[in-house]
């Protein structure tokens, strides 16, 4: 059963956590958000072929990629979704990796606009 | 401090980047395992290394294991940097070769911490490597004049007997003794006697080769090994040796001293299958006889099949 719930009351960047641990630099945080932009959505869409052709060894890897993206950025739940992805991949499980993409495609629907949000309420 | 990152995801690559250059260090970033080792393998690079777990061509435990094996090289600090967080897995990391772990998404104060902890065990590292050649030094150079002491440099006579012979060439064996060193210590004193000899130390080792050796044999005697020196050449060599000292006055605190040196020579290819020995005490035979014929000269000594010939005199 996919968790239900509503997104839009929560934000997927943990902003404050992530300035704490990039020492304010807000340089550096437009700089990590133009390599995220670039990579993401290669990976996300290695994962969904992956998942379609149930190739868990695959999803293990291109998880682990992204569940480190995305902790680096402090998007946490995203990331914790990721991580459970991962160890569906090393334990070889294919069942229900459907449904917890599903729910990752969830999560990180609106990043991509989120953190450009974050640029731009910060003037950068 | 040099330090290698190894990372193939690229924000978490400029992430370690931006914050260690943050910190002053000379930071090398690669993208695989592979690149990581090979980084790792050069003569003067990084001796911390933050490796990521999980990388294409080759992973963090891979490298780790890699650079263990090159035991040659001074110690590198290791930390492996991941996501993975469970005992078995921290556990296979170590055992690899990794000094040390942390969990991403990691605290820049974490990571600066682990890193000063693993240049303090590199400092003493160096610290132990330095005091242990020290101590190497010591047990196998004379302290006056820092030349092979007698114990050394009969071992590496014995071992160039064998190795020549094995190749059918030749060593070379001079053995020298100053003249009249006693009346230098009895007039001028013995600080100025170990300035005579720091000095001759230095000129014998000017005379020879690098891959030469020369030892002090004892208070005023050297032994000087000349590795596949061409038989023919012993003499010239000796006398080259004698020359560089008689040549030029020792300068000391007292004042420029004349000082020369009798030589014993002997050509192992002349003597065949004779032991270190028994090569010592013929070239201490034939620099008994240099002194006998007046000092400041080299005399070659000959296997017994031809001591019938008086030994040859060269001045």
């Amino acid at each position: 059963m996919i968790e239900q719930r509503d997104r839009s009351s929560k934000v997927a960047v943990n902003l404050p956590e992530l300035l704490l641990r990039l020492d304010n630099d807000l340089d550096l945080l437009c700089e990590l958000i133009g390599i995220f932009k670039e990579e993401f959505p290669r990976l996300l869409q290695a994962l969904q072929q992956s998942v379609a052709r149930e190739n868990a060894t695959q999803v293990e890897v291109t998880s682990h990629a992204l569940k480190g993206m995305l902790s680096g950025l402090s998007v946490t739940r995203a990331a914790a979704i990721a991580a459970r992805l991962e160890q569906m991949g090393r334990e070889g499980k294919t069942s229900g990796l459907a449904d917890v993409l599903t729910l990752f495609q969830r999560e990180v629907a609106d990043l991509l606009p989120e953190l450009d949000g974050c640029t731009r309420g910060m003037g950068l | 401090m040099k330090i290698l990152i190894a990372d193939d995801d690229a924000m978490s690559r400029r992430l370690l980047e931006k914050t260690l250059e943050r910190e002053a260090y000379d930071v090398t970033a690669v993208g695989n395992g592979r690149l990581a080792l090979q980084q790792l393998s050069l003569p003067d690079g990084p001796r911390l290394a933050l490796l990521d777990w999980m990388m294409p061509e080759m992973d963090g435990p891979g490298v780790c294991l890699g650079v263990r094996q090159q035991h040659e090289r001074p110690y590198i600090h290791i930390i492996l940097v991941t996501s993975k967080g469970s005992k078995q897995d921290i556990v296979e990391g170590l055992q690899a070769g990794a000094d040390d772990y942390l969990t991403k998404p990691w605290d820049p104060a974490e990571l600066t911490a682990r890193l000063r902890v693993g240049q303090r065990i590199l400092r003493l590292e160096d610290r132990l490597v330095e005091a242990r050649e020290t101590m190497r030094f010591k047990a196998t150079h004379d302290p006056l004049t820092s030349l092979f002491n007698r114990g050394v440099i009969i071992d590496l006579l014995d071992r160039e007997l064998i190795r020549t012979r094995r190749e059918k060439g030749c060593t070379v064996v001079i053995m020298g003794d100053l003249d009249y060193f006693k009346d230098v210590n009895d007039r001028y004193g013995h600080l100025v006697g170990d300035e005579v000899l720091r000095e001759i130390a230095r000129r014998l080792l000017t005379s020879v080769r690098s891959y030469d050796f020369v030892g002090r044999y004892g208070g005023e005697e050297f032994l000087v090994v000349l590795n596949n020196c061409v038989s023919a050449q012993a003499v010239a060599r000796a006398q080259e040796i004698r020359n560089a000292i008689a040549n030029q006055p020792v300068l000391t605190e007292r004042g420029p001293l004349p000082v020369t040196m009798s030589l014993g020579v002997l050509a192992s290819r002349d003597w065949g299958l004779y032991l270190a020995e028994e090569i010592l005490g013929a070239v201490d035979l034939a620099l008994y006889q240099a002194k006998a014929d007046g000092r400041n000269c080299v005399k070659l000594a000959k296997p017994p099949a031809l001591c019938d010939a008086p030994h040859e005199l060269v001045r």
